[in-house]
């Protein structure tokens, strides 16, 4: 793909015997919204943190920007920013100090603007003073994603964004990341199947470590042959599952 | 660039605690009065000295920085029990601007520490009618700063090996050794035996009489006290070091 942010090739990750990703290619353009779709143990995790540098691939490799995962991992981490599934936000610290943080670590330019940006981005300016511990799961989310952006990152790599947030939490959290949409490039895992059909531009379904279908929301059901995108989901994977 | 930010960071981390201002700041003025008030208790014909100010105040600055540990396993415990680390590991901060990061900080407040507990020394000694001298005791707060470098250096090992409920726990066996075997409390010289050989072994009774030496202005012994306790700091230093980077290193197999 000629604009393509992201180059996936035979990716591959064993931990001891447990092949946890099993020789994953893909290619994701810039600005696409991507979603890794599969249920606990599929491998999603374990992808996001060898393209964010965190984990070495066994094998193959992948090329972020143009830059190799495994070769120039600092090239790769200037351009990258993540999101955990666990908020990673530091507790004492008010979350205008978090932001502020973060655009300093990252040496961001003119690191003030970058932080009002986010605030105005995320309407953050009525817990601005309040330290992160205090602030609610959703908000502390928030906040944890606004933590990635004001470094201004091509790429974003949000883990299980939503993961235990009530139903209105999740909601203002999607509003948030569409509002992203073409900005950068964002890879979103997921295994709640709503999230990944109203926010990604493209779905990769994986299972058991391997690629199993890639493709819009309508392709994977028209691939399915199913009706609604849940169907499809467990069609193909349980395709996948009998042809193991 | 990346260290001083991150220093900033833990710095507000450590002072919006307000357990270091109970363990770290108001524990050694606790403690100094409490042994002073029973210093008074001590007949003279005891030829007891151990708790007279000039002598209980460098062994509290080094007892006090023995706490300074706990304040950095529990810091470096909870940043990896969460996912603020992980989030960091991603970043561009290199393993070096860590250390540096979580040393800097924490290095201040064992300074700030040390000040606390010679200016109440200072104190009790005017009441007490015990003149403590003004540049001796800015050297003995320099003297320290190796062993706040090891207890630190001890801390941050802790933290990387063990996790936030169980460091705080390895920290107070060492706390309660460096009490007990670094002669804050008793006069090492006297009791002998093997009791003497373990506290003569450890850094902990070095850096009381190193302080305690200086305090008085004798140098007997501080060369060979002061060579010791850099051993063990540089020791605890090379090994926080080391369980830092293998830290980072083993989320990247």
């Amino acid at each position: 793909m000629e604009n393509s942010s992201i180059e996936i090739k035979n990716l591959c990750k064993n931990f001891g015997d447990i092949t946890a990703v099993n020789d994953l290619s893909l290619s994701i353009a810039s600005g696409e919204l991507f979603g890794l779709l599969g249920v606990n143990g599929a491998g999603k995790t374990t992808t996001i943190r060898m393209l964010s540098c965190l984990t070495k691939p066994t094998s193959g490799e992948a090329f972020l920007g143009g830059k190799s995962i495994v070769t120039e991992g600092n090239e790769v981490k200037k351009i990258i920013n993540l999101s955990t599934q666990e908020t990673a936000v530091a507790p004492k610290l008010t979350v205008r100090e978090n932001l502020e943080f973060m655009a300093e670590i990252y040496s961001v330019s003119d690191p003030k603007k970058a932080v009002e940006g986010v605030i105005k981005d995320f309407s953050l300016e009525t817990v601005l003073d309040r330290r992160a511990k205090t602030l609610s799961g959703g908000w502390q989310r928030k906040v944890s994603i606004a933590m990635a952006l004001v470094t201004s990152p091509r790429i974003l790599f949000l883990d299980e964004p939503t993961l235990g947030l009530d139903v209105l939490a999740r909601r203002e959290l999607w509003t948030a990341i569409k509002a992203l949409k073409s900005k950068m490039t964002i890879i979103l895992t997921t295994h709640y199947l709503d999230e990944a059909e109203a926010l990604c531009d493209r779905i990769a379904i994986m299972t058991g470590g391997c690629l199993r279908a890639v493709g819009t929301a309508d392709e994977l059901k028209a691939q399915a042959g199913k009706d609604n995108f849940e169907d499809a989901f467990v069609e193909i994977a349980e395709r996948s599952k009998a042809s193991i | 660039m990346r260290t001083a930010v991150f220093s900033k960071r833990n710095l507000k981390e450590l002072l919006r605690d307000p357990l270091s201002y109970i363990f770290c700041l108001g524990f050694p003025i606790v403690m100094l009065l409490i042994m002073t008030i029973i210093n008074k208790s001590i007949p003279p014909e005891a030829n007891m000295t151990v708790f007279r100010i000039d002598n209980l105040s460098g062994g509290i600055a080094v007892f006090g920085l023995s706490f300074v540990m706990l304040f950095a396993a529990l810091l470096l415990s909870q940043d990896r029990t969460g996912a603020f680390l992980t989030r960091l590991y991603a970043s561009p901060m290199k393993a070096h601007e860590f250390i540096g990061g979580y040393y800097l900080p924490i290095i201040l407040l064992a300074i700030a520490q040390s000040c606390v507990t010679f200016i109440a020394s200072f104190v009790i000694g005017a009441v007490e009618n015990i003149e403590l001298n003004v540049g001796r005791t800015l050297l003995a707060v320099l003297s320290l700063i190796p062993t706040a470098v090891m207890f630190i250096g001890f801390g941050l090992l802790f933290g990387s090996i063990f996790n936030s409920n169980a460091a705080p726990g390895i920290c107070s066996i060492i706390i309660s050794a460096a009490g007990i075997l670094g002669g804050i409390w008793m006069d090492v010289e006297s009791i002998g035996g093997g009791l003497q050989k373990v506290c003569l072994a450890l850094p902990f009774y070095h850096s009381v009489r190193a302080a305690r030496s200086i305090m008085a202005g004798t140098s007997d012994k501080l060369g060979t006290d002061l060579l010791i306790v850099l051993g063990y700091t540089l020791a605890a230093f090379a090994l926080s070091v080391a369980a830092f980077r293998r830290n980072m290193k083993s989320d990247n197999k």
